[in-house]
C-alpha cells in the first residue's frame, strides 16, 4: 500500500485514477444494478453460533440491502428541506450546508467508524477497517460502492448549480467533495495516512 | 397461484415442456423473464396440479418468499437510524457521566492500556438488544409441551437486571419451542419407561463409547433408527450439534469440496471448517447455483493445481428453520448422481415432521434413502429426548465408530435420554401397539396446513413451504420485534422473535413452531390474538390477499386461489 507522497507512486496513482474513472462510467450504465452475491468474493465457511446464515460479517451485506438506496436519498431530501426551513438562510447557503453536512456525516460513517456494532464469529477481521472497507468483503467497483461514489458527485453538481458557482462557495463544497471522494478509491483501501485513526 | 410479474418472488417449478425433454434442471423465476411468465402461465395453470419438473417432483412444491414492501424497507431503516442515532447519543451520556453506566467498564487506572472491552463491538447490544431483552431468555418452570409456564419477572432500570415477582403466568400458549410430534410431556409411557431404564441403568453413563460406555440400550437404538430410516446402520451421538460438527470433519479432508447452503446452520458450517476441505456457498435452495458450482468444480478442479476434487460433499437440511423452506430434495440427488459428489443431509427439523409416517424429508418426497449418502438428524425436536445420529452404509458407520471424535472421545447419550428415543420412535413407527404415532403426524400436517392459511388469509407475509411446521411471520421493524414479543405474552402466548444481526437487517420476524400437541382450539386461540395484535402494530403487509375457503376439509390436494 502506497503512503505519503512519493513522486512517481503520485504519477502512478493518477495514471490509475484515470483508468479507474473512465472504468467507472464505462461501467456505470451498464450493470448499476447487478447484485453483490455475483461479484465472487471469496467466502470461507467460518464459525457462526446465533445466526440464522452463513454470512460471516452481516454489515457488507447492508449497503445491498433492498431499499437502502432508496432510503439513503429521501435522507439527503430530508435534510435538504430541513435546512431550507430554517428562515433568513439563503437558497445558495442552504444547498451549501447540505453539501457539506451530507459529505461530513459520509465521512463520519464511512471512513471514520471502524469495525462492526456487534461482534463478529472472524475474530475481528474487520476491527481495523472502516465501513467503505468492509462492504463486499472489499471487493471494489461493486454496485453499492459505485451508488455511494457517484451520489456526493451529483449533489456537488446541483449544489454548483444553485450557488451560481460563486468562488467561497466554489471552494468549501470542492474541498468537501474531495474529502469524501478521495477516500474511496480503491488504492487507498486500507490505507491510514499519518496513522490518523488507525487503531 | 397465478403468479404476476411484479410482487411475488414465489420460486417454483414451473418448466415449459422443452425443458423436460432436454433433462435439463430448472427452477424458474416467474418475474425474470415475462415472455416466459406470458407463454407458461397458461401451460402453468394445467399442469398446476400435476407432477412437474418431469416426474422429479411427486406433488406440487410450494414455497415462497414475498419480497419486502419498499415503504417498509425504508420506515425499518429509517427505524435503525434512529436507534443508531440514540445510541450514539446515550453512548455519549454514559461516557461523561450524565447518565448510569451498567456495563462493564475498565478501572480507572487501566484506562490508558489496550482496551480489555470492545467497545463498539457491544454497541448492538447495549442500545438495541437491551432495550428488547425481556423477550428472550424467559425462564419457564413446567414442561414446554402445548402449554407452558413462565415466571413473571420485571426490571426496574430498562432491562439492566430483572426481579420475579412471585407470580407465575400459567398455562401459556408454547409457539416456542421444537416439539413437533408433541413428545414434550412428563406422563405417558415415553416417561414410565425412561423412569424405569433410570432405576435399571442410572443417569449418566461416565465413559465414551470406545471405552465402556456402550451399552445394549445404544444397540438396540441404533439397530432402531437404521430401521426407522432405512438405512443399514445407524450411530448414535450424544449432542445434535457435536454430531455435525465432529462427523464431517471424518468424512471430508483437506482436498475435498464442500458445497454449503447459504442458511446452513452453525454445526454444519463449524464442521465443514474444521475438516480443513474448501468450502464453497450457493445460494438458499437454488439448484442453478448449486449447477453452476458443480459443474466448475468437475471442470476446474482444484484451485491452483488443477487436480481433481477427492470428493465433492453437498451440505443440505431437510427444513431450514429460520425460513422454513424444505430443501429441494429431487433436484439435489438429480444432480448427485448427474456430477457423482456425495449428499450429506441434516434432517433436524424434518425428521418426525414430515413425510405420511413422519420418516423425513426422503419419504416427503418419495424418494429411496439410499440415494442420501449420509442422512443426519437430531432427537432434540420431534422425539423429546436429546443428541444425534447419523444414518447410512454399514461401512460408513463402521468407519464413523472409529474415526470420528464424538464417537472416541465424547460421552455416550444417557439411558433415560435413549429409552426415551426409543419408546417415542416405537411410538411413531406404529410399533407399541397404538396408532398415537400416526395420529400425531397427522395432526401435525393439518396444524401446519391450517395455521399457515389462515395466517395467509389474514394477510401476514409468512416465509417458507406450505408444508413445514415453522411459521416465520415477517416483522421488518426493530421497534415491533419487542412489541410483538410482548403484546403476544400478555395475551398468553409464547412466541420466539428474532432480529438483526441473525437475520439480514430489514427480515426480522417471528417464528412459530407448530407441534402435534396443539389442538384445533388452541391454534384458533393463538390466531385470533395474532390478528388482534397484527391489526394493533399493523403487521399485515402481503399485498396478495386470498380468498378465504368455506368448509373444504383437510386433504392433500386442496389449493387456494390468490388474488392480485
Amino acid at each position: 500500500m502506497r503512503r505519503g507522497v512519493n513522486r512517481t507512486a503520485y504519477e502512478e496513482s493518477w495514471g490509475w485514477s484515470h483508468a479507474w474513472e473512465s472504468c467507472v462510467l464505462k461501467q456505470l450504465f451498464s450493470s448499476l444494478r447487478g447484485t453483490a452475491s455475483e461479484s465472487g468474493s471469496p467466502r470461507g465457511g467460518k464459525m457462526n453460533v446465533g445466526t440464522a446464515h452463513s454470512e460471516v460479517n452481516p454489515n457488507t451485506r447492508v449497503m445491498n440491502s433492498r431499499g437502502i438506496w432508496l432510503s439513503y436519498v429521501l435522507a439527503i431530501g430530508l435534510l435538504h428541506v430541513v435546512l431550507l426551513s430554517i428562515p433568513f438562510v439563503s437558497v445558495p447557503v442552504v444547498w451549501t450546508l447540505t453539501n457539506l453536512i451530507h459529505n461530513m456525516g459520509m465521512y463520519i460513517f464511512l471512513h471514520t467508524v471502524k469495525g462492526t456494532p456487534f461482534e463478529t464469529p472472524d475474530q475481528g477481521k474487520a476491527r481495523l477497517l472502516t465501513h467503505w472497507e468492509q462492504m463486499d468483503y472489499g471487493v471494489q467497483f461493486t454496485a453499492s460502492r459505485k451508488f455511494l461514489t457517484i451520489t456526493p458527485i451529483v449533489l456537488y453538481f446541483l449544489t454548483s448549480f444553485y450557488t451560481k458557482y460563486d468562488q467561497l462557495h466554489f471552494i468549501l463544497n470542492t474541498v468537501s467533495l474531495m474529502s469524501v471522494l478521495i477516500p474511496k478509491l480503491p488504492q487507498l483501501h486500507g490505507v491510514r495516512i499519518f496513522g490518523i485513526n488507525k487503531y | 397461484m397465478r403468479p404476476g410479474p411484479g410482487g411475488c418472488c414465489c420460486r417454483r417449478p414451473a418448466l415449459p415442456n422443452g425443458c423436460v425433454a432436454n433433462g435439463e434442471l430448472r427452477n424458474g423465476y416467474v418475474r425474470s423473464s415475462p415472455a416466459v411468465a406470458a407463454a407458461s402461465a397458461a401451460a402453468s395453470s394445467q399442469i398446476h396440479h400435476v407432477t412437474q419438473n418431469g416426474g422429479l417432483y411427486k406433488r406440487p412444491f410450494n414455497e415462497a418468499f414475498e419480497e419486502t414492501p419498499m415503504l417498509v424497507a425504508v420506515l425499518t431503516y429509517v427505524g435503525y437510524g434512529v436507534l443508531t442515532l440514540f445510541g450514539y447519543l446515550r453512548d455519549f451520556l454514559r461516557h461523561w457521566r450524565i447518565e448510569k453506566c451498567h456495563h462493564a467498564t475498565e478501572r480507572e487506572e487501566q484506562k490508558d492500556f489496550v482496551s480489555l472491552y470492545q467497545d463498539f463491538e457491544n454497541f448492538y447490544t447495549r442500545n438495541l438488544y437491551m432495550r428488547i431483552r425481556d423477550n428472550w431468555n424467559r425462564p419457564i418452570c413446567s414442561v414446554p409441551g402445548a402449554k407452558v409456564d413462565i415466571m413473571e419477572r420485571h426490571s426496574h432500570d430498562y432491562n439492566w437486571s430483572f426481579k420475579y415477582t412471585g407470580n407465575i403466568i400459567k398455562d401459556v400458549i408454547n409457539m416456542g419451542s421444537y416439539n413437533y410430534l408433541g413428545f414434550a410431556k412428563n406422563t405417558g409411557t415415553c416417561k414410565e419407561a425412561a423412569a424405569r431404564v433410570l432405576e435399571e441403568y442410572g443417569a449418566g453413563v461416565c465413559s465414551s463409547r470406545q471405552e465402556i460406555g456402550n451399552l445394549d440400550k445404544h444397540e438396540e437404538l441404533e439397530k432402531l433408527v437404521a430401521r426407522f430410516l432405512g438405512v443399514e446402520a445407524a450411530m448414535a451421538y450424544g449432542m445434535g450439534f457435536a454430531t455435525n460438527s465432529m462427523n464431517i470433519p471424518a468424512i471430508v479432508g483437506k482436498g475435498c469440496l464442500i458445497l454449503s447452503d447459504e442458511l446452513n446452520h452453525a454445526s454444519l458450517v463449524l464442521g465443514a471448517r474444521l475438516s480443513g476441505a474448501t468450502i464453497r456457498i450457493f445460494k438458499h435452495n437454488n439448484m442453478q447455483s448449486l449447477e453452476k458450482l458443480l459443474k466448475d468444480a468437475i471442470v476446474y478442479g482444484q484451485p491452483r493445481t488443477r487436480r481433481p476434487w477427492k470428493k465433492i460433499l453437498i451440505l443440505v437440511e431437510g427444513i431450514y428453520s429460520m425460513e422454513g423452506s424444505i430443501v429441494r430434495l429431487p433436484e439435489v440427488i438429480a444432480l448427485k448422481k448427474k456430477y457423482k459428489s456425495y449428499l450429506y443431509l441434516d434432517e433436524a427439523h424434518s425428521i418426525g415432521a414430515l413425510g405420511p409416517t413422519g420418516r423425513g424429508v426422503v419419504e416427503y418426497f418419495g424418494l429411496n434413502p439410499e440415494d442420501v449418502d449420509v442422512m443426519m438428524g437430531t432427537f432434540t425436536k420431534s422425539f423429546g429426548a436429546a443428541g444425534g445420529y447419523i444414518g447410512g452404509r454399514k461401512e460408513l458407520i463402521d468407519y464413523l465408530r472409529t474415526h470420528s471424535h464424538s464417537a472416541v472421545y465424547a460421552t455416550s447419550l444417557s439411558p433415560p435420554v435413549v429409552e426415551q428415543i426409543i419408546t417415542s420412535m416405537k411410538c411413531v413407527m406404529g410399533e407399541d401397539g397404538t396408532n398415537l404415532g400416526k395420529e400425531c403426524v397427522q395432526q401435525l400436517a393439518e396444524n401446519t396446513r391450517y395455521f399457515r392459511r389462515r395466517l395467509k388469509e389474514m394477510g401476514f407475509i409468512i416465509y417458507g413451504n406450505e408444508d413445514s411446521p415453522v411459521v416465520p411471520l415477517m416483522l421488518y421493524m426493530p421497534a415491533k420485534i419487542g412489541a410483538f414479543g410482548r403484546e403476544m405474552l400478555k395475551r398468553n402466548i409464547g412466541v420466539v422473535v428474532v432480529g438483526f444481526p441473525a437475520t439480514p437487517i430489514i427480515e426480522s420476524r417471528a417464528r412459530f413452531c407448530l407441534s402435534a400437541a396443539h389442538t384445533k382450539e388452541i391454534l384458533d386461540t393463538a390466531l385470533k390474538e395474532i390478528n388482534e395484535v397484527g391489526d394493533l402494530l399493523q403487521l399485515k403487509y402481503s399485498r396478495h390477499r386470498l380468498v378465504p375457503l368455506l368448509d373444504r376439509p383437510f386433504d392433500e390436494t386442496t389449493y387456494e386461489e390468490t388474488e392480485d
